[in-house]
């Protein structure tokens, strides 16, 4: 379910009227602010795609309900993913031979399943949907080493983290599918 | 930079006006600046009355039907739409001399120009159609 902030009803409408009303509809959205875009048009998705791309904005996705399309629009997300800040990556191996010498602060941002099944001992757990919004329990002034399973998500929440202000900080590539030290369960 | 679309509509039946200015009013609703030089039967298109009755293709009027149930708008509203979102309709001086025509009998806001006015915003657009 993704969170929206205004509902255009282009319902009914034919090309191209769906892409003049969500233009009109973006001018009036603050950045950041998801438009829905309810649609009848089957060409609607594919417009609305190429016109996000070449406006500026983040194309979300599309929920088909029956007939009608709702269509997700990020206003201004697009620069927004084009500033993807990449933040370093250490192997699992290297990780695992500093682990041994030292303690290591370090995010698990999987699941809560996946935390609670098996984690590598004294690592700090945020899912990565909630990174965003919990950054600041985490120590500004240490080293985090970000772990999921592969090393996608760690990604992800190392961008996030990087845009809240955090400096140091490592992906773990891969993750815990290949990780064969030390774990604990919940 | 702003990309541009430049289009000449040079044939004046209800199909025509369909491609022109659907096209215009899509690329205009994605920040291209567009204009649109309408020449001989082309200027059907923005003629005063003209416009409200223009014709469907012989043997295609079976289409009407079709372009009520899709909800598709009326050439008047579209070309309404098109000048609200900023498209510029230039009207080709030597065909309206030829057919005896002046601005007054064009919609509000059309500027006359030769091929000239036309090809100067043309020559750098990032797409060029001809309908």
């Amino acid at each position: 379910m993704i969170h929206t902030d205004y509902v255009l009803d282009a319902k009914g409408l034919a090309c191209p009227m769906p892409i003049v009303k969500t233009r009109k509809a973006m001018k009036d959205l603050q950045t950041g602010e998801v438009l829905e875009v309810q649609a009848t048009d089957k060409g609607s998705t594919a417009d609305l795609q190429a016109w996000a791309k070449s406006s500026g904005h983040l194309y979300l996705g599309t929920d088909a309900e029956g007939e009608t399309l709702r269509h997700y629009l990020k206003k201004d997300g697009l620069s927004e993913v084009e500033e993807t800040i990449e933040i370093p990556e250490i192997s699992l191996s290297s990780f695992q031979e500093l682990l041994k010498e030292s303690s290591l602060t370090i995010l698990d941002v999987r699941e809560e399943q996946e935390f609670r099944d098996a984690h590598i001992p004294g690592a700090l757990h945020i899912p990565l949907g909630d990174v965003e919004t919990r950054a600041q329990e985490l120590p500004k002034n240490e080293t985090i080493y970000l772990i999921c399973h592969s090393g996608r998500r760690s990604a992800i929440a190392g961008n996030i983290l990087a845009k809240a202000g955090y400096e140091n900080l490592y992906n773990i590539v891969p993750g815990m599918r290949d990780y064969n030290g030390k774990t604990t369960s919940l | 930079m702003t990309r541009k679309t430049a289009i000449i509509a040079a044939n004046g039946g209800l199909f025509d006006a369909y491609k022109v200015f659907n096209i215009a009013t899509a690329a205009a609703a994605t920040d291209h600046a567009v204009q649109i030089f309408f020449t001989f039967e082309g200027l059907n298109l923005i003629h005063k009355q003209g416009n409200q009755q223009l014709k469907m293709p012989a043997g295609k009027e079976h289409f009407a039907e079709g372009f009520a149930k899709a909800n598709v708008p009326s050439i008047p509203e579209l070309i309404e739409m098109a000048q609200d979102l900023g498209v510029k309709f230039i009207g080709c001086q030597m065909t309206m001399d030829v057919m005896g025509l002046e601005k007054e009998h064009f919609v509000d806001g059309i500027e006359v120009g030769g091929a000239v006015t036309f090809l100067d915003f043309a020559q750098d657009a990032d797409v060029t159609l001809t309908f």
